[in-house]
């Protein structure tokens, strides 16, 4: 995408997520009744949508010739997984990860 | 309404963000790294960031772009991740309803996840209207200020890191430790594993259309695995029935 597609990407995106913002502030009191029966709907969005975004890229990497199981990038995974459980912010089990991959990347190449 | 109350309470808002700003900072460099690593002009990632002001849309949209996914996937990704921003607008619309519409319109655009977390807490249900607003903008401009700086930290710092780090992979491992932080039942990890291998096996479809179809399987399994298991969803949520 070249500079002006993505300015209007983030233009159209940045909307949506103001329009999404105000919807309930705006709407005071005439939308309760859907935002209870999407409550579920919402509740199980994060983990689907968290999952569906990080799974992919740790998993494979992109390669000229197709899509390529990453062992070591599956590994750091876990690793961050495991400090993710210990920590409660996010810098550890980011940091975790990579430190790992860059070991792993060093000792066996 | 006491002017001096709403201004204590404006900087104490101030100073219980502050602790959250550990959490800030790192994402925001690697949204404002990752941009540079995109080719994208410090501009470009700058009007990004105010358009946007919701970091995980942001790492979102710069995974998809880097994927070469569809204009359309994008836009909608964005939406889907900010849809947690409705819950929100519902718990702030009492408070900020009464408000000059100029007002309310530019609260709402700082909304943020912070924001939430910290004005839902008890202490501050108890307080006065205009008590709570002063505590809640204390929070939201602190996190904007905060939330800004780490992204022009992160441009800064972008251009000095070299390709071998594989900078482009923090993206991944950040929403990975955000995911963990979500799953806080049995039946959101199904959701999560159901959605994660969906995606995995669905990743050849043109368009990124299978990180679309992977949140649909995820939350189908979710929504439909209750009324399976005889159990209601309210009960395995942990939440009272309404």
């Amino acid at each position: 995408m070249n500079d002006l597609n993505l300015w209007v990407l983030f233009f159209l995106c940045g909307l949506a997520t103001y329009l999404i913002r105000l919807s309930f502030i705006q709407l005071h009191g005439k939308s309760g009744p859907l935002l209870r029966r999407s409550q579920p709907v919402l509740l199980l969005l994060p983990p689907a949508i968290l999952a569906a975004l990080c799974i992919p890229p740790i998993v494979y990497s992109k390669q000229a010739e197709g899509l390529q199981v990453e062992l070591a990038q599956i590994l750091a995974g876990c690793v961050a997984v495991v400090l993710a459980k210990y920590f409660k912010s996010l810098l550890w089990p980011i940091l975790g990860g990579m430190i790992f991959l860059w070991g792993y990347r060093w000792l066996i190449g | 309404m006491n002017i001096r109350d709403c201004r204590s309470q404006f900087w104490q808002g101030v100073r219980d963000l502050m602790p959250l700003v550990s959490g800030v900072l790192p994402f925001g460099l690697i949204v404002g790294a990752n941009g540079i690593a995109l080719d994208m002009s410090p501009e470009l990632i700058m009007g990004m960031t105010l358009l946007f002001f919701a970091g995980s849309a942001q790492l979102a949209a710069m995974q998809l772009i880097q994927e070469n996914a569809a204009f359309v996937v994008i836009v909608l990704t964005t939406i889907v991740i900010n849809l947690r921003f409705a819950i929100y607008s519902a718990t702030f619309a009492p408070l900020f309803y009464p408000l000059k519409k100029r007002y309310r319109m530019s609260m709402a655009y700082i909304l943020s996840d912070q924001a939430y977390g910290l004005c839902s807490a008890p202490d501050q249900q108890q307080r006065s209207d205009a008590e709570r607003i002063s505590y809640y903008l204390g929070t939201v401009l602190a996190l904007w200020v905060s939330w800004v700086l780490s992204v022009m930290l992160g441009i800064a710092v972008g251009a000095s890191i070299p390709p071998e780090w594989m900078l482009g992979f923090t993206i991944p491992l950040a929403f990975l430790a955000m995911l963990m932080s979500t799953i806080t039942n049995r039946l959101l990890l199904i959701v999560a594993v159901a959605s994660g291998l969906a995606a995995i096996f669905l990743q050849g479809l043109p368009y990124n259309l299978g990180f679309i179809l992977a949140i649909v399987i995820g939350v189908m399994t979710g929504l439909l695995l209750p009324r399976i298991t005889g159990r209601s969803f309210n009960s395995i949520m942990g939440r009272p029935h309404e």
